[in-house]
């Protein structure tokens, strides 16, 4: 099963009543699984929160109340849940509760390749890291073990290339408990951060954490492979699975410590480790988190060991690493002279590759955001504008053919940035969110906006679900894992006080090229409410309840090669047949949802389906 | 078997590439062999080139398999093949959709060029080139296969057909059938065998 999965499993097996989410890649698959398990087990609650501030409050209050429970967020995600987990580093939790973190290593499908370790410092909490899909199971288990008896919230730390991965795994049996409402009055305590309390808090946190740092000192998830010589390894998360292998196919064998406990730091067991050697490598990704902890701890202990990784530059900083990079590494860090066998391997292939088109990730066929970006553009065409784009597949705008993005930095930022630049510019100021990002973190900015009577458009492109992670639901679904209120985007929108509100389906391109250009001229803040389901959610709905999928063909006798299909169109069904130079639709990919044969202007398009063109 | 057996699984996001890694990983399972695979998800998905790694055998490995080391490549679709080439060993097997995928971009180059006739980056071209690597290429018509099997979307199980065909592949095909049965829909299994017999067959005829 995918790491994702087993973490599930355990948060299952661990008996937790209460989980919430917001999703976020590459933790989205725990929150599809928990869902699965929760229409299973009555006694599991679990929902989708509208950001990941508001799903781990949620947890800590199931907590507060005495039952176990959890949740996970990207890297990113904990920025935004950040000012609630710093305080609950000092009143600490009841049930047991585990959060867990995943970084980004290489920014696949994140903004940044932020390191996630360091949170675990300032806020007193510790961390665990796993490696593989197994240890990933256990040590969530074992987190909630550790949050009860301390009390504490324990912080468990994945990266991509460890939620991502898939093994097989051996679990334990599930045995839920019955779920009992309990009384606020049997809880006995109060959870709160203020003066004289915070201090007193924080102490106790600080004394807490050294009790645990003595059972990680002993910890059997912390582990030494002896080796030969005087040089050791020492490496934690994905990376120690890079340098056992990295190190078959080397000469020397040096020891390795993998650390599992990364927060605080089996400072005896690492001193211990570090006393014999000459040097030392450590082999971790991101920042040099452990590198910098482990120099101090030598330092401390007056451990004459020379100390290799990132800040000596044998490591890289940026990307993240790999069987090839890892080896470097370690040659580089043992003054070995290493032949690159790769490199043969790899310089071959890209010379193989030369004109090989490229493949990057595109609107799908039938998606919404398609009509709906043309449309914003042919009502721009004659003003200068700036575009504050969001994170969401809309995000794929600043990448060709459109690379129409001014500025994209975090969920809900094009918001505030627009209020910022319309200060400023001469330039309309326009911003993109869609319906999840828009519940997630939009609303302060746009309440902001009207507040402040500043001047700008805000385009939201409602598809109705949280699309790129994987169509879970938010606020403005019709679904979830339990029975769910749909917000009405229009009436949150005019609740608000937006002066100009407007709303059109995004399939219909042409006609609402007149709408976007009245909101664009309003001065003021306004508002165009985009509609149109994802593609990919709403074709596997059809799929399920046996409704046809109705492509569209191209009729070669009626078109004239103008290619309006093609340009400012870009879908992956549309290709050319190079016999005849015409558009050609391949009836496999497409959707039927007609806004090619709406830009063309001879109506070459129809739909198969024969009742309409 | 002795030792590790690397896989790479290339192909364009949506065509079913999680499906396949899904039943080697549950028939290596079931047949009680180590298996890791490191999977893409997320952004990458929509319509852009995607793969898998997946990795058999006893050991304490990574999820990705190094560049030079994978023993067979699946790729359903044939530019997606000259992508990953490099993770490739030298002689190591492929088996190739002979399905293009123009990507819009593509597309787009030829009209804004005024180049609407002049052909695509060409099957020609990709087996050329994968073939200066490795001369086990076995090229399969999936779409038709999977036509005449009676599921059009089955192109990934006549793969995988065709992958168990080979010699030296870790699993029994027996297993791979009752894992595939057990995941598709119901009405859809028949369908689904026959797909995957004529991906061993086709195999069978090249390497056997």
């Amino acid at each position: 099963m995918l790491a994702n999965e087993a973490i599930a499993r355990a948060v299952v097996e661990s008996d937790v009543k209460v989980a919430a989410f917001y999703p976020g890649s590459p933790t989205s698959e725990i929150l599809d699984t928990v869902s699965m398990f929760s229409g299973e087990f009555k006694d599991l609650t679990m929902e989708v929160s509208a950001n990941e501030k508001v799903a781990f409050e949620t947890a800590v209050g199931a907590s507060l109340a005495g039952v176990r429970s959890f949740t996970s967020m990207k890297s990113v995600g904990l920025n935004v849940a950040s000012d609630a987990f710093f305080s609950v580093g000092y009143t600490g939790v009841r049930g047991g509760m585990v959060l867990l973190v995943a970084d980004d290593p290489h920014a696949h499908s994140s903004q940044s390749e932020q390191d996630g370790r360091f949170y675990a410092y300032p806020a007193h909490v510790p961390m665990l890291e796993p490696s593989t899909a197994q240890e990933a199971y256990e040590m969530t288990k074992w987190g909630f073990e550790l949050s009860e008896k301390y009390s504490t919230l324990v912080l468990v730390r994945t990266t991509t290339r460890v939620n991502h991965q898939s093994a097989i795994v051996s679990v334990g049996e599930i045995k839920r408990s019955p779920f009992h409402r309990a009384s606020w009055k049997d809880v006995g305590a109060h959870y709160y951060t203020l003066a004289a309390t915070a201090r007193r808090l924080k102490g106790e946190a600080l004394e807490r954490l050294s009790h645990i740092r003595e059972e990680f000192e002993q910890s059997a998830f912390n582990i030494i492979e002896a080796g030969e010589g005087e040089v050791g390894i020492i490496t934690s998360g994905v990376s120690y699975l890079y340098v056992r292998e990295a190190l078959e196919t080397m000469d020397s064998r040096p020891h390795v410590l993998k650390l599992a406990t990364t927060h605080p730091l089996p400072s005896d067991l690492i001193g211990t480790f570090l006393k014999d050697k000459r040097r030392i490598v450590i082999v971790e990704e991101l920042m040099p988190y452990l590198e910098r902890e482990i120099r101090s701890i030598a330092h401390e202990r007056r451990i004459d060991v020379e100390i290799r990784g990132k800040l000596s530059g044998d490591f890289p900083l940026v990307g993240e690493y790999n069987v090839p990079i890892v080896r470097a590494g370690i040659a580089s860090s043992l003054d070995i002279a290493s032949a690159d066998s790769y490199a043969d391997v790899m310089s071959r292939a890209e010379s193989l590759k030369e004109g090989l088109p490229v493949r990057s990730p595109i609107f799908c066929p039938g998606c919404p955001h398609r009509g709906t970006f043309w449309a914003v553009q042919q009502a721009l065409k004659e003003t200068p504008y700036v575009l504050n784009n969001d994170i969401g597949c809309y995000s794929m705008f600043l990448l060709e053919p459109y690379e129409v993005t001014d500025s994209l930095l975090c969920m809900g930022a094009s918001l505030g940035l627009s209020s910022g630049m319309q200060h400023v510019l001469n330039d309309k100021v326009v911003a993109f969110v869609g319906d999840s990002t828009f519940f997630h973190a939009a609303i302060p900015g746009l309440l902001s906006a009207v507040h402040n009577n500043h001047d700008l458009t805000l385009v939201i492109l409602n598809n109705s679900v949280t699309a790129m992670t994987g169509q879970q639901p938010n606020p403005g679904s019709d679904f979830g894992a339990a029975p769910v209120t749909k917000l009405d985007i229009p009436s949150v929108v005019k609740g608000l006080g937006v002066p100009h509100v407007a709303e059109v389906s995004a399939f219909e391109p042409k006609d609402n090229v007149e709408t976007f250009k009245e909101a664009l001229s309003y001065r003021g803040v306004s508002v165009v409410i985009s509609h149109g389901p994802c593609a990919l959610y709403n074709d596997r709905l059809k799929r399920h309840a046996g409704t046809p999928i109705v492509p569209n063909e191209v009729s070669h006798d009626t078109c004239q090669n103008i290619y309006a299909c093609i340009r400012g169109v870009h879908c992956p069904a549309i290709e050319l047949d190079t016999a005849t130079g015409k558009s050609t639709i391949r009836s496999e990919l497409c959707n039927g949802c007609m806004v090619c044969a709406k830009m063309c202007p001879v109506s070459a398009i129809y739909s198969t389906r024969g009742d309409d063109t | 078997m002795n030792g590790r057996y690397n896989m790479v699984l290339s192909g364009v996001g949506g065509q079913g590439l999680m499906l396949l890694s899904n039943v080697i990983g549950t028939a290596c399972a079931q047949e009680g062999l180590p298996v890791i695979t490191g999977e893409q998800h997320g952004l990458s998905q929509r319509s852009g080139s995607i793969s898998v790694h997946l990795r058999m055998g006893e050991g304490t490995y990574g999820p990705l398999v190094p560049p030079g080391d994978a023993d067979v490549m699946i790729a359903m679709e044939a530019t997606e093949a000259l992508r990953y080439i490099e993770f490739l060993r030298d002689d190591g097997y492929i088996i190739m959709n002979t399905r293009l995928m123009h990507h819009p971009l593509e597309t787009m180059r030829h009209v804004r060029e005024d180049a609407a006739t002049e052909p695509y980056f060409s099957l020609d071209e990709v087996r050329k080139r994968v073939r200066s690597v490795t001369p086990n290429v076995l090229e399969v018509d999936a779409l038709h296969l999977a036509e005449a099997a009676g599921n059009a979307r089955a192109e990934n199980v006549v793969l995988l057909g065709a992958a168990c065909g080979l010699p030296g592949f870790p699993l029994k095909k027996e297993t791979v059938k009752d894992v595939i049965g057990g995941v598709v829909p119901e009405k859809t299994i028949d369908a689904n065998m026959k797909a995957f017999d004529a991906g061993d067959g086709a195999c069978c005829d090249a390497f056997g």
